[in-house]
């Protein structure tokens, strides 16, 4: 166990370093200068140098990727360049619990959906029903949040239109705020979850085991209870780790048109501004998000399934 | 992303089957969807490259008196904002979008799958650098990297190399996050077949590792890697989408599915058929890709699942 | 088989929903007694919901195009979006009513001395800070040398304050003042020029020169997030990311301003926040430089939400005239005369901006005198190539327009390039930019012209309503905005003059000399001006006091604007 972890702490940090490393190098090296596109049109030569100091550019490559790790490892990200004297850190610090939380809500709100439906599906395999939610999972999870989003928007408005009370639009602050995003993002991931656990139930329904206890004439809702579904969520568990990526991260869409203050709007934006800084910061936090979450997705693997090795 | 998780289900299955299965083509022509759907992807294909010739407008023709009108004699599927013929513009878009996914598959599979190869097969060292490799990339957020590559160098190469290059650069960064799967994938299986009994012999009776490379487990991972390929089509274009909502896609006059649908968006009010063309175009290249790789995932299995 | 007709089934039934609503027009009031006047009337403005979100005590106001302000700090304002909050937080010794001229504000009266280069301002009596605390003329001498103090970092200060005397020794560092400002006494200031400006007054409109209480900007870093000063309203919370919300100022000078509460609120996405207007979430949505998104314009025409200016400003396309093939006076204006400026803004832009034949734009002060303009001649334009060398379009580079991705610039782009195609026979590339990539690039052309970029697509609003910041301070051989370096002796020399005719009396000769100048500029393609936005924003009807200018939305007297 310990040596496990030894490992995996290791590996992490690596991954960690190697992801400040590569969006540093592609900071630096790119092709542009952040300070000329922070002064914008109007510009000086004293304003510039006096700039560039201030950043620490006027350093060679690799000191400056010295001075920041060594800033990094005890927390602090820097300045952005172009949200004046704010730090990184408190910009990630604004952004990632909102994130997190909508995206939290949106998984929690996906897998209640989708599982039951993955295995209602599962269980009446081949039927109209089955197919239809098939079709339906995938359907979708192929419409881009851009296309949902205004679609979401344009029944909202007929809602409102009618007289009937209505979600807001977009916006942050109460909790009717979080409905629609939270909709949004989920109905891209019940897709496939649903697929997932119906694949995944599929499966075990056939396997040797669940037969045998059919044939001892065991109860159907206890064969699935008992056996079905301890085995056919495991790869649920897998999931989360990835998953967790791609709703924080992946979310940016949702978080830009609806107005959400979130990290992967900050992150977007960033790269769009050319705020390395805040690139590089938002980055390795969401990277230390992800090898958590895939770390914790591998414990709990094991702690349901004994007979699988925690691999490194 | 998402549709990469579900493949990670779908492709351990595949790898219980280590026999390069003959008749394969058969099991596949016994799904109805997976049939269907190849027909309509190899439609779909053909359409792109023959039609414009058939219909014949240029899809950069702009009309400026005729302006987000509806369908018509003349513009079957109506004009955009630029008066521009949507039905032509669809063409040129599949063209692009189509063409931007085999770019990415290609460059998956040229550079996860020999990757992959070697850290199964050499294991040890190789095994852990290529690992560490693709952990790097894959542990960065979503389409991020796409997205900064694509924003960081975008305009350098458009500027230098022309809008091909820019193709390129697009379906470049998007597979920057799509190959440390493929590898992983290949490395898995490769793993799985290194100790199987037909390798073994081979390498008792010392056939070089080229020749078991090329001979023994190549023929059997090629599978895998077409379905995976097959598979991540979907993310290839809904990631180019994606690009094109930032601006950082294929650029002006040049247009993609994506592109189309995030143009069209502003007047979904006035002109929603604009809209729900290349949407639906895209949900059925969706549809029709992931039933195709869930069918060639279902034909390796020799149990018919 | 099935499974693609139950998705094919979902989205047909998607598309008769979408198609089924009706988007926009005259919305009939299902509410209950407050609002059953407005059902009656033939064109209802957009329902605000009974009892619903629109609080009584607050002014909603949108900002587009950004998702935070960098910073409300008045020596160096950013976007626009920043200037409209620091314009109610922050005011200066002049400000611009609506009609666009000077009025006191700080300032209860000023004098200039009789060769133009003397300013005294007196300042009004009461005048005090948010806090309570007393203006005095050294707060603005404070103000004014902080704007222009290195470490201050005002890109733009520098630049616009140039010509007060003792400015560029502070800029330089080598001066902790500019010795041409001064507090003669506490209600005295005076500023020295190093010669006379028609426009210095108008100048004073741009927030550089705004009071701001030097305690406060000394308390910390965090000055600006509980920032106040002389204008209607104060900062009372700036939640980042989301909105900055103000609160009335009780010791604004006017008396108290009649809307207790004023939420500014960022969108970044124009499309969301006026989904946001739609369902009662905003009051004002739209600006100059984001205004309502074309698409929406022609269901809302007809609503009296919908409001229209034309705005002091004009899109145009600027040349590199030390770069081929734009060098060549003939090639700029083969490609002008190629240009179908009626076709772009009636047809493309359907009709909501303004065709431009002239640099000034529509209103400014100055266009009273006529010019005569490039009009779309395509065997003209063929002529002026063949001229150049190039007939037929052989012989010519690889020609490559750049444009900021804000707003319809992707859209005009296309449109002007089938124009060229069509009318002139040359195929030219586009290229896109995020805004502030593309500014950078301007900035490349100005220092390396050959590095730089061939032609651009750009829009020039005004800094203050004044024929010289559109013609010297673009145009100008020496000015750091004439990013692609135009020449013209004979236009240098005119603007030289009118710009120093500072004598009110003299104001006739000025717009004649402008007048020639814009004329040569316009014969010489300085600039190839499109047109003229018009500045469409969505205002509810319950607020009034607010006036529709080309510069914005002005407030005439802050205490008269009210919510009903």
């Amino acid at each position: 166990m310990l040596r496990f972890f030894t490992r995996r702490g290791i590996s992490m940090v690596f991954v960690l370093f190697s992801l400040t490393f590569l969006t540093f190098m592609i900071g630096h090296l790119a092709p542009g200068d952040p300070i000329l596109v922070l002064m914008g049109p109007r510009q000086d030569t004293e304003t510039y140098a006096h700039l560039r100091h201030l950043y620490g550019l006027d350093q060679p490559l690799l000191t400056q990727y010295i001075n920041y790790v060594a800033l990094l490892v005890r927390g602090d990200f820097g300045l952005s360049f172009s949200y004046e004297g704010r730090t990184v850190r408190e910009l990630i610090a604004q952004g990632l619990p909102i994130s997190f939380g909508v995206g939290g809500l949106a998984l929690l709100v996906s897998l209640i959906v989708g599982v039951p439906l993955g295995m209602f599906a599962a269980l009446r395999d081949g039927t109209l029903a089955d197919r239809g939610l098939v079709a339906l999972a995938l359907g979708l999870y192929s419409i881009p949040s851009f296309v949902l989003i205004p679609l979401i928007w344009m029944a909202n408005l007929a809602i409102f239109r009618a007289g009937y009370p209505n979600l807001p639009q977009a916006g942050w602050g109460t909790p009717s705020h979080i409905v629609l995003p939270v909709l949004v993002l989920a109905a891209a991931n019940v897709g496939y979850i649903t697929q997932l656990t119906r694949a995944s139930m599929l499966e075990v329904l056939r396997d040797d085991y669940v037969r045998t206890a059919r044939a001892k004439g065991l109860l159907e809702r206890t064969v699935i209870v008992r056996h079905v579904l301890r085995n056919a969520l495991l790869p649920l568990i897998t999931l989360l780790g990835p998953t967790t990526a791609f709703l924080v991260t992946g979310a940016f869409v949702v978080e830009v048109l609806f107005n959400i203050p979130g990290i992967g709007r900050i992150a977007v934006e960033a790269v769009g501004r050319r705020d390395y800084p805040v690139i590089q910061g938002t980055t390795v936090i969401l990277g230390i998000a992800v090898v958590i979450m895939n770390l914790i997705s591998d414990l709990l693997y094991h702690v349901f399934d004994p007979r699988i090795q925690l691999t490194e | 992303m998402a549709q990469q998780i579900l493949n990670l289900e779908t492709i351990e299955n595949t790898v219980r089957d280590e026999r390069h299965a003959p008749g394969f083509f058969r099991r596949l022509a016994r799904s109805r969807t997976a049939l269907v759907s190849l027909t309509f992807i190899i439609a779909i294909m053909l359409a792109a490259l023959i039609g414009p010739l058939i219909y014949g407008v240029d899809p950069t023709h702009t009309d400026f008196t005729s302006i987000n009108a509806p369908p018509s004699l003349a513009h079957p599927f109506g004009t955009d904002r630029l008066g521009h013929d949507t039905l032509a513009r669809l063409f040129a878009a599949l063209r692009v979008s189509l063409l931007v996914a085999a770019v990415v598959e290609t460059i998956n599979i040229l550079v996860g799958a020999p990757l992959g190869l070697l850290a199964g097969y050499f294991g040890g060292g190789i095994d852990i650098l290529i690992s560490r490799l693709a952990d790097m990339f894959f542990a960065f957020p979503g389409l991020l990297l796409a997205i900064l590559v694509a924003a960081v160098f975008g305009q350098a190469v458009t500027e230098q190399y022309g809008s091909t290059a820019r193709l390129v650069l697009v379906a470049g960064s998007l597979s920057l996050v799509g190959w440390p799967l493929m590898a992983r994938y290949v490395r898995g299986q490769v793993l799985s077949l290194r100790e199987r009994d037909f390798v073994l012999a081979a390498r008792a009776i010392g056939q070089s590792q080229r020749g078991i490379l090329q001979r023994h487990i190549l023929p059997n991972v090629a599978g895998l890697v077409i379905t995976a390929a097959t598979l991540d089509v979907v993310n290839a274009i809904v990631g180019e989408a994606t690009l094109s909502l930032l601006g950082l896609g294929i650029q002006a006059p040049a247009t993609s599915i994506g592109k189309m649908i995030v143009e069209a968006t502003p007047f979904l009010a006035q002109n929603p058929f604009l809209v729900f063309v290349p949407s639906i175009t895209l949900t059925l290249l969706v549809l029709a890709f992931s039933f195709l790789g869930d069918g060639m995932r279902r034909a390796f299995d020799p149990t018919g699942r | 088989m099935r499974s693609t007709i139950g998705v094919l089934g979902l989205l047909a039934v998607l598309m008769l929903a979408a198609c089924g609503t009706p988007a926009g027009g005259p919305a009939t009031s299902a509410t209950a007694a407050p609002a059953a006047t407005t059902a009656l009337a033939p064109a209802t403005a957009m329902p605000s919901p009974v009892g619903g979100n629109a609080p009584a005590d607050t002014l909603r106001w949108s900002l587009e195009g950004v998702s935070d302000l960098s910073s409300i700090d008045p020596a160096k304002p950013g976007d626009a979006p920043t200037i409209t909050a620091i314009n109610l937080i922050f005011a200066g010794l002049i400000r611009l009513d609506e009609k666009l001229e000077v009025q006191p504000d700080g300032a209860s009266g000023w004098q200039v001395s009789a060769d133009g280069t003397t300013y005294s301002f007196t300042i009004r009596d009461g005048l005090a800070f948010a806090d309570g605390t007393p203006v005095t003329a050294g707060d603005f001498v404070y103000a004014i040398n902080r704007a222009l103090a290195p470490e201050t970092a005002s890109y733009g200060a520098p630049f616009q304050l140039g010509h007060i005397i003792g400015a560029q020794d502070v800029v330089d560092g080598k001066a902790k003042q500019a010795s041409g400002v001064r507090a003669v006494d506490d209600k005295t200031l005076e500023i020295k020029l190093d010669g006379p400006l028609a426009y210095f007054l108008s100048q004073l409109s741009y927030p550089f020169t705004f009071v701001v209480p030097k305690k406060l900007v000394d308390s910390g870093v965090k000055w600006e997030e509980q920032s106040y000063g002389t204008g209607p309203y104060r900062v009372k919370e700036w939640k980042h990311g989301q909105a900055l919300t103000l609160i009335a100022n009780e010791k604004y000078w006017r008396g108290k301003p009649g809307i207790p509460n004023i939420t500014l609120v960022f969108n970044k996405d124009s499309e969301t926040a006026y989904q946001l207007y739609q369902t009662g979430e905003l009051d004002i949505m739209g600006s100059q430089q984001n205004p309502v998104p074309a698409a929406h314009i022609a269901e809302l025409q007809s609503l009296p939400d919908f409001k229209s200016a034309a705005s002091l400003a004009t899109r145009f396309i600027g040349f590199n005239n030390l770069k081929p093939p734009f060098d060549n006076v003939d090639v700029r204006r083969a490609f002008a005369l190629a240009v179908d400026k009626k076709a772009l803004s009636d047809q493309v832009l359907a009709g909501q901006v303004v065709a431009a034949d002239r640099i000034l734009p529509a209103g400014l002060l100055g266009t009273q005198l006529p010019i005569s303009g490039l009009a779309l001649d395509p065997a003209a334009a063929k002529a002026a190539l063949a001229q150049a060398g190039f007939a037929d379009g052989k012989g010519l580079p690889e020609i490559t327009l750049a444009y900021g991705q804000e707003g319809d610039n992707e859209t005009v782009a296309q449109a002007i390039q089938s124009m060229w195609e069509q009318n002139l026979g040359v195929k030219v590339k586009l290229q896109s930019f995020e805004l502030a990539t593309f500014s950078k690039n301007l900035d490349t052309t100005f220092k390396t012209p050959a590095q730089g970029l061939q032609f651009w697509l750009s829009i020039w609003g005004a800094d203050y309503p004044d024929p010289q910041n559109f013609l010297s301070q673009q145009l100008h051989s020496d000015t750091a905005n004439n990013n692609g370096h135009f020449a013209d002796p004979q236009f240098d020399k005119l603007v030289d003059e009118a710009d120093r005719l500072g004598d009110r009396a003299q104001i006739e000769r000025r717009l004649q000399l402008y007048n020639q100048a814009e004329q040569i500029a316009i014969d010489k393609v300085g600039w190839l001006p499109l047109y003229y936005p018009k500045f469409n924003i969505l205002l509810r009807p319950r607020v009034s006091g607010l006036a529709v200018t080309p510069n914005g939305l002005v407030a005439p007297d802050w205490t008269k604007v009210t919510l009903k």
